[in-house]
C-alpha cells in the first residue's frame, strides 16, 4: 500500500470521525450506523473472498450467528448486552471452523455450493427451532446499550454511532495487519499460485481455515452489534437479498482491496436506503444493485477502486485479463 | 403401520422426482458448460407465475398455461446464457464470475417477480383432480402423476442426450471445446441449447410444483438449496449420479420427517453433508477429479 493511499484513508476516517459534529439527524446517523455494520461485513469477507480467494458463499452465516448469539444472549439469559456482542464473534469463529472442516478439502464449484448451502440450512434451523429463536417472527425488543445510566439511544444516536464506528476502525486495522503479515502474504501465494505455494510448504487446509475464522470474528462482532442496535434478529438475515447486497459490496468496492469494500459499503447503503424511499421502487433496490454488480464484473472486473487507480496512474494500457490477475480471485 | 410406511415412501418419491428434475437442470449446464446457475431456481419461480398468468388469469387453461411456463423459462434460461455467462467464456476466472452474474440473475429475476406479480399467494389448478391409492395409502392424484412424470422426463433426457446428435454434441462440447468445435459442432449454439433445456426443465419442475405450494417469489429458493444438497451429495459430473442422488436426499427427507419431525429434519441433513464431504470431498458418487 501506498503512502498516499494509507494518508488518503486515515483523512477519510478522520473526516467520518467528525460527521455527527455536522449531521445531527438521527436517521442519517442511523444510515452511517448501518453502513459502518455492512462495511465490516464486507471488508471481512473480502479476506477469505479476495485474498485467499476462498470462493466463500456463506460469509453472511457468520453475520447471522452472531445476530443470534447476541439476541438470545441479551434476551433469553440476560447477559450484558455488550458482553452478547463480544460473544457473537466467538460464536462465528465456531460457525467459520465447524465449516472450514470440509471446506479446506474443497475444490472450486463444490466450495461455493457448500458454503452456500451451509447460510441456508443455518437459516432453516433458525426457522425450525422456534423455541429458542423466535422462528419466523425473530426475536424483538432486545436489551439496549448503555454506560451507567446513559442509554445510547440518546443524544440522536450519538454513542451508537461511535461504538460502531470504533467497531469499524478496529477491525479495519485488523484486516490491514493481516494481510500485511507474512500470514496474509501466504494467503496471497496460495491464491495467485496454489502448487508454487504448497511447494513452500504453505498448508492449503490451515490457512484456509485460518483465514475463515479470522474473517468470522469481526463479521460476527457487527451481528451481534447489529441485533443489540436494531433490537431485532429475524431471519432474513440469511436471506438472498443481505447475502448479494454484501457481495456488490465487495464487487463495486474492488475484490482483495479490504478499502474498496468498506467504501462501497458507505455508498451503497445510502443509495439502497435512499431508493427505498420512493415508492414503486422497493423492491426494485436490489435490482439496481444486482444490475451493477454484472456492469462492474463485465466493465470492471477490479472494482472501483481499481479503476481509480488506473485513471490517477494512467496504466490504462494495462490488459483486461491483467487487471483481474490483480483483483484475484482464483481457487 | 404400513399405511405410514407408504406414505413416507410416496412422500420421498415425491421430493426425490423434484429434486432430480432440478439436479439433473443444473447439472446438464455444469457438464456443458462448466456453470453453476444459481437462477435455476428463480427460473422455476418464473415457469410457475407464466404458467398462473396464463392459465389462471386470462383463463386459457392449465394446458397453454405449462407451454407458456416451460417456454417462458426456457427463453429467460438462453437470454442469461446470452447477456450474462457467453461474455466471460475462456475468462480465467470464470467460474466465480459466472456465479455472481447467475446470482445477480436470480436477484433480478425473484424481486421482477415481486414486482409484477406482488406477494399475494397464488396458486395452480392440479393436473388431474381426485386422489389415487396406492397399497392402502391415499395419495393426491396429481402428486402421484409427478412420481410417474418425473423418471420419464430424466429417461427421455438421458436418451436425448446420449442417442440423438445434438444431445452427443453438448456432451462433446463439455468434454472439450476445441475438439469439438473442429469436428463442425457449433458450439455457442450447444451452449444456448443446453441453457434453454436446463431452464426448461426447471419451468416445468415449477409448473408441477405450482399446485402443490403457493406461487411466491421464493417458490424456488428451498428447492435451489435441495438440488445442491444432491449435487453436493452426488458430483455434478453426470446426470445418473445426479438423479440418484436426489431420490436418496428425497427419501433420507421423508424418513427423517417420520422418525424425528420436521423440527430437526434440516440440520440432521445438514450435518450427514459435513460428515460426507469430510470423508468423501468428491460428493458420495463423485469422482476424484470432479
Amino acid at each position: 500500500m501506498t503512502r498516499t493511499r494509507i494518508a488518503a484513508i486515515l483523512v477519510a476516517f478522520a473526516l467520518l470521525a467528525l460527521v455527527p459534529l455536522v449531521v445531527t439527524d438521527s436517521y442519517v446517523r442511523h444510515l452511517f450506523i448501518i453502513a459502518f455494520i455492512y462495511a465490516v461485513v464486507a471488508s471481512n469477507w473480502d479476506l477469505s473472498l479476495g485474498y485467499t480467494g476462498l470462493f466463500n458463499f456463506g460469509h453472511l452465516t457468520f453475520f447471522g450467528v452472531g445476530v443470534y448469539t447476541a439476541a438470545i444472549l441479551a434476551e433469553t439469559v440476560e447477559l450484558s448486552p455488550w458482553a452478547a456482542i463480544l460473544c457473537g464473534g466467538i460464536t462465528a469463529a465456531l460457525a467459520a471452523l465447524l465449516i472450514s472442516a470440509p471446506v479446506a478439502r474443497l475444490k472450486g464449484i463444490y466450495v461455493v455450493l457448500v458454503t452456500f448451502a451451509f447460510s441456508q440450512l443455518a437459516m432453516q434451523v433458525v426457522l425450525s427451532q422456534s423455541d429458542i429463536t423466535g422462528g419466523a417472527e425473530g426475536i424483538v425488543r432486545i436489551p439496549y446499550l448503555q454506560v451507567g445510566d446513559y442509554r445510547f439511544i440518546r443524544d440522536y444516536n450519538l454513542a451508537y454511532y461511535y461504538t460502531a464506528f470504533a467497531m469499524l476502525c478496529v477491525s479495519t486495522v485488523f484486516l490491514l495487519a493481516v494481510v500485511a503479515s507474512p500470514f496474509g502474504k501466504s494467503l496471497r501465494a496460495l491464491r495467485d499460485n496454489p502448487d508454487y505455494a504448497a511447494s513452500r510448504g504453505i498448508s492449503v487446509a490451515r490457512q484456509r481455515i485460518m483465514s475463515l475464522v479470522l474473517s468470522a470474528v469481526f463479521t460476527g462482532i457487527a451481528g451481534g452489534f447489529y441485533a443489540i442496535y436494531l433490537r431485532v434478529a429475524s431471519p432474513e438475515v440469511f436471506g438472498f437479498g443481505t447475502l448479494s447486497l454484501a457481495l456488490s459490496m465487495v464487487l463495486i468496492g474492488g475484490v482483495g482491496t479490504i478499502i474498496g469494500p468498506v467504501l462501497a459499503a458507505l455508498f451503497l447503503t445510502f443509495l439502497t436506503e435512499a431508493m427505498a424511499g420512493i415508492r414503486g421502487l422497493e423492491d426494485a433496490r436490489f435490482i439496481v444493485v444486482a444490475l451493477a454488480m454484472i456492469l462492474v464484473l463485465r466493465l470492471a472486473p477490479g472494482g472501483s477502486i481499481e479503476m481509480l487507480s488506473r485513471l490517477r496512474l494512467g496504466a490504462g494500457f494495462r490488459s483486461r485479463r491483467e487487471t483481474t490477475d490483480t483483483a484475484g480471485n482464483r481457487s | 403401520m404400513t399405511e405410514t410406511l407408504i406414505a413416507t415412501i410416496v412422500s420421498g418419491l415425491l421430493l426425490g422426482s423434484l429434486y432430480a428434475l432440478m439436479a439433473s437442470g443444473l447439472s446438464l449446464v455444469w457438464t456443458t458448460l462448466g456453470v453453476f446457475n444459481f437462477a435455476h431456481g428463480a427460473l422455476m419461480t418464473f415457469g410457475a407465475f407464466v404458467a398462473w398468468t396464463v392459465a389462471e388469469a386470462w383463463g386459457l387453461g392449465l394446458l397453454a398455461g405449462a407451454v407458456a411456463g416451460v417456454g417462458a423459462a426456457a427463453l429467460a434460461g438462453v437470454l442469461i446464457e446470452l447477456l450474462l455467462v457467453r461474455p466471460f467464456y475462456g475468462h480465467r476466472n470464470m467460474l466465480l464470475i459466472t456465479v455472481m452474474t447467475t446470482l445477480a440473475a436470480m436477484i433480478i429475476l425473484q424481486n421482477g417477480a415481486q414486482v409484477i406479480w406482488g406477494a399475494r399467494l397464488k396458486q395452480l389448478p392440479p393436473i388431474v383432480e381426485g386422489n389415487v391409492s396406492i397399497f392402502g395409502a391415499v395419495v393426491s392424484a396429481h402428486e402421484a402423476l409427478i412420481i410417474v412424470i418425473a423418471p420419464l422426463v430424466l429417461l427421455l433426457l438421458w436418451w436425448f442426450a446420449s442417442t440423438t446428435r445434438t444431445g452427443r454434441s453438448l456432451r462433446a462440447v463439455g468434454q472439450n471445446q476445441d475438439s469439438a468445435a473442429l469436428i463442425g459442432i457449433d458450439v455457442p449454439r450447444a451452449f444456448s441449447l443446453a441453457f434453454g433445456l436446463s431452464a426448461a426443465l426447471a419451468g416445468l419442475t415449477g409448473v408441477l410444483l405450482g399446485s402443490i405450494r403457493f406461487i411466491t417469489p421464493s417458490l424456488g429458493a428451498e428447492p435451489l438449496v435441495k438440488a445442491m444438497i444432491v449435487v453436493i451429495f452426488g458430483g455434478l459430473g453426470s446426470l445418473g449420479a445426479s438423479a440418484g442422488a436426489a431420490f436418496v436426499i428425497g427419501m433420507l427427507e421423508a424418513f427423517l420427517v417420520l422418525w424425528l419431525g420436521l423440527y430437526w429434519t434440516p440440520s440432521i441433513l445438514f450435518l450427514l453433508l459435513i460428515l460426507v464431504l469430510v470423508f468423501r470431498p468428491n460428493g458420495l458418487f463423485g469422482r476424484a477429479n470432479a
